[in-house]
């Protein structure tokens, strides 16, 4: 096992993408011991930054001549682990691979490198009209190429679905270095649907280099309303009516009320009273014709579960005011404690209720600070545990919590991830929901395209079937006791 | 894998299909007994002809060394229906239109807009196939939650779940989807449904076959309540029909029909035009040649009149970039000639019927180059001894 990388892998490296490109030194490498899930930083063996398919394409194959596997990232905001450098591997980061090579507005599509950044796009084509519908809470700085990787999604994925249902074709270096294109323009091929295999398997199965997306017309209205519930649960029962009704609004989004207390003491404050239990973000966009009566609809909606007050946006500057409430949420945590474990759940949408009252349960058990945000209209659950990693027993805690909350979510119908993906976070969890039957069909997949295991190894499922990566102390977790 | 389960007895039947005769079929009635079936076909190598409601049987190309059917039509029926989710269980065989029928009696919609009365459940995600109202439903995979699935090796298990959000693991239900039974055989999936529109209204209009026309129409596809818009024309006319379903709430059902009277003049129709025109496309008729082709939206028009010319009939979905065509060629060349063109423009084209000759000299579908490698690979892993479907699929799969 490599902890150093071969002087004559990081020389090749280095003639590939030329020495500002190729990381190497420790305080160079500190950055990139971890994304956005923080409890397991590892640090790889070097960092590449390249510039073209070419060089993704050369860095593959050096990599595979010196027997070290490879790592895509985009911009390390992942939530599960997905971009960690596992043993003997070198992280390749495609935030230089930043170009918009089209944009065709008649046919709504736009071809990119995968280190354009979310937003970035939606703002290059807003005068045609346009807009990148995948938005997930990070999309200020998170890339597509990450969006491609994890399948994100985001509080428009009620209407406007993920990130697979906006991807039409791929280029991609696949793990033995050759550069292949998935799909077409149209985003029907006949022959297997390999873009809708390669979105959201996390970089396992190759390094996208390309990726030819839909992009979707900016609706014509938009309504947003804010409701104020006395509690979560009410909140909750709100939004399956409405579910129920038959409108499908763009997004429905709870926050409670203890993240509530967090915002309106931050910079983020929205003006939202603390004392309420919950608030509910219901945002409906579309023909403005039918926008006020579907606002009648979700008020009364609403008032039947005794909504305390309901706004509607007044202007753009309320509607943002509204959405600070729930973007600004993360960052307002920051004020509860020093860390922050952002679970990942989805459950159906009627279960909500009890599911949200088992996580409180879960979390006052194991004497650990809960704040909920959450994405209510796909019932994709996302319970922070607000903690400090330094105190090894407030870990382990918050781990045992977070395993008897995929429990809870599980056996209600759920599934352990909704849009943060799998990654190394929840690969020993995935048992929950899967055999080894259903596990079987899984490998096969990757074998077809990552034989050998080099391309992101250990993600998802383990590298090899029922190996010692399956036991949680073989990789690294030796330091959290687990109960 | 199977331990218990035996295998069905088979039943005489008669399919011909391009390139067998099929005589003897199975009928099973659990995903168990599909499992032992299939087991012992990989352990004798003996190939089979897997089957929903036969409605596309015709649009493949020529099987390979198959001895036998099997049928999923056995294992049918919605075994769990939750109207407070809007989502829904369904075994393979299940006709689509059963559970059209049962979901609009609560209020939603299946997003499954398969041709022909006796399309099933698993045929359809099998093929992929959508019709017009693809518009606004989506494609196949869209509706697709979770799937129920036995592999070549007889073994049972599942994908996905029954959550509509879910990144729990590899996509394997898009992988599935669209892969006509060569991978797995699906023998139940989750659906996910759609809200049913609260008011809906068909409309009809016979505009001069022109450019600007066509491209008029393909604009007032992206009216929000358009949910299918289909332009048919025959070669030599001078006009067109052209037909659109509108759904949603009066308010925007009725500003949107405004705005197509601006440009074109309309009438109410039939409330199940759009449905006699998805379900007449699927018909096998006397013709030689059915095909489909897709382009990018802007080459729609031109790909259009390329095919009128050629003496087909076609029908055309202008806001998805789709033309269904069909008639007489004399030659193979112009069938190519076609994909050629659809290529060039960023799609594809399938011949869904030909005549037998030519099936021998092209593929009914069309791959991308370059992932032959891959697909075969694919396919080695999942089905070794090649017994789902051997010969029909891409590339003689």
């Amino acid at each position: 096992m490599n902890h150093v990388a071969p002087q004559s892998l990081l020389d090749r490296l280095t003639r590939i993408v030329g020495p500002e490109n190729c990381l190497s030194r420790e305080g160079e490498l500190f950055a990139y011991e971890c994304d956005g899930l923080t409890l397991e930083p590892r640090r790889p063996l070097a960092v590449l930054l390249p510039k073209t398919t070419r060089e993704v394409a050369e860095i593959v194959r050096a990599c595979r001549d010196h027997d070290v596997c490879f790592v895509p990232r985009g911009a390390g905001t992942g939530l599960s682990g997905g971009a960690h450098a596992t043993e003997n591997s070198v992280l390749i980061e495609c935030s230089r691979m930043n170009r918009i090579l089209e944009v065709d507005a008649e046919n709504r599509i736009a071809v990119v490198q995968p280190g354009v950044v979310n937003a970035e796009l939606s703002t290059a084509i807003a005068h045609h009209g346009l807009f990148f519908a995948p938005d997930p809470s990070s999309q200020q700085v998170c890339t597509i190429g990450g969006n491609i990787a994890e399948n994100s999604g985001g509080p428009h994925t009620l209407k406007y679905g993920t990130t697979t249902n906006h991807i039409l074709a791929l280029e991609m270096v696949l793990p033995d270095g050759q550069v292949e294109r998935f799909g077409n323009r149209v985003g029907e091929t006949a022959g297997y649907d390999w873009v809708g295999a390669i979105v959201g398997s996390e970089g396992t199965l190759g390094i996208v280099t390309e990726a030819t997306v839909r992009l979707t017309s900016i609706p014509e209205g938009v309504e947003t309303l804010l409701a104020i519930f006395d509690d979560v649960v009410a909140a909750c029962r709100a939004v399956g009516r409405v579910i129920r009704s038959g409108l499908v609004p763009a997004a429905m989004e709870i926050v409670d009320q203890r993240t509530i207390r967090a915002i309106e003491a931050s910079v983020y404050a929205a003006g939202i009273p603390t004392s309420a239990g919950a608030v509910l973000i219901i945002e409906l966009d579309g023909n403005p014709v039918c926008l006020d009566s579907e606002v009648a609809t979700i008020r009364k909606l609403c008032h039947a579960e005794g909504c305390r007050t309901i706004e509607r946006a007044r202007d753009e500057e309320e509607r943002t005011r509204f959405w600070r409430a729930r973007k600004g949420a993360f960052g307002a945590m920051g004020r509860l404690a020093p860390d922050l474990y952002v679970h990942d759940a989805v459950v159906p949408r009627t279960r909500l209720p009890e599911i949200l009252e088992k996580v409180c349960e879960i979390c006052d058990r194991h004497r650990l600070k809960l704040a909920n945000v959450f994405h209510a209209g796909d019932g994709n659950i996302h319970p922070n545990i607000c903690f400090d990693k330094r105190d090894p027993d407030e870990l382990a805690r918050v781990m045992k919590a977070g395993e008897e909350i995929l429990e809870a979510c599980v056996a209600v119908g759920g599934v352990i991830s909704g849009e943060h993906g799998i990654g190394l976070e929840k690969r020993d969890y995935l048992h929950l929901v899967f055999t080894p039957l259903d596990l079987e069909p899984m490998y096969r997949l990757r074998e077809s395209f990552n034989p050998d295991g080099v391309c992101n190894p250990g993600k998802i499922i383990p590298t090899t079937r029922f190996c010692v990566e399956s036991n949680p102390k073989a990789r690294g977790y030796d330091a959290v006791p687990l109960g | 894998m199977s331990d218990i389960a035996c295998i069905p007895d088979s039943k005489p039947c008669r399919i011909q299909i391009p390139g067998a005769l099929v005589e003897q079929h199975y009928e099973p009635t659990t995903p168990e007994e599909v499992g032992a079936i299939l087991a012992e076909a990989t352990e004798k190598q003996t190939g089979l002809l897997i089957s929903g409601g036969r409605t596309r049987l015709h649009w493949a190309n020529p099987a390979r060394d198959i001895s036998r059917g099997l049928s999923l039509v056995g294992l049918a029926g919605v075994d769990q229906f939750e109207p407070e989710e809007g989502v829904l269980h369904a075994a393979a065989g299940t006709p689509v239109r059963e559970i059209r029928a049962l979901v609009a009696a609560e209020g939603w919609e299946l997003p499954l807009d398969s041709p022909g009365e006796r399309s099933t459940v698993g045929g359809t995600v099998a093929s992929a196939v959508v019709g017009p109202r693809a518009h606004a439903f989506g494609r196949v995979a869209d509706a697709i939650l979770g799937l129920d699935v036995v592999g070549a090796d007889g073994a049972v298990s599942k994908t996905g779940g029954r959550v509509v959000k879910n990144v729990t693991g590899y996509d394997l239900a898009k992988l599935y989807c669209g892969s006509f039974g060569t991978l797995v055989v699906v023998t139940g999936a989750w659906l996910r449904l759609r809200p049913k529109p609260a008011i809906r209204r068909v409309l009809s209009a016979r505009p001069e076959a022109s450019r600007a026309n066509f491209e008029a129409c393909r604009a007032l596809g992206r009216l929000a309540s358009v949910r299918a818009l289909v332009w048919n024309q025959d070669p030599g006319s001078a006009f067109a029909d052209v037909v659109l379903e509108l759904g949603g709430s009066e308010e925007g059902v009725t500003h949107d029909r405004d705005r197509i009277a601006a440009v074109l003049e309309i009438e109410e129709a039939a409330s199940n035009r759009i449905d006699v025109l998805r379900d007449q496309r699927a018909e096998m008729g006397r013709e030689d040649v059915v095909l489909r082709a897709r382009v990018i939206g802007t080459e729609c028009e031109k790909l259009a009149r390329a095919i009128l010319e050629l003496g087909l009939h076609v029908s055309i979905d202008p806001a998805l970039g789709v033309v269904h065509a069909r008639g007489t060629l004399d030659d193979v060349k112009s069938l190519l000639a076609i994909r050629e063109r659809a290529r060039t423009q960023g799609g594809l084209a399938i011949f869904e019927v030909l005549p037998d000759a030519w099936r021998t000299q092209l593929d009914v579908f069309d791959e991308a180059i370059g992932t032959e490698s891959l697909r075969l690979t694919l396919k080695k892993r999942f089905d070794p001894a090649g017994i789902l479907n051997p010969g029909r699929f891409v590339g003689s799969l």
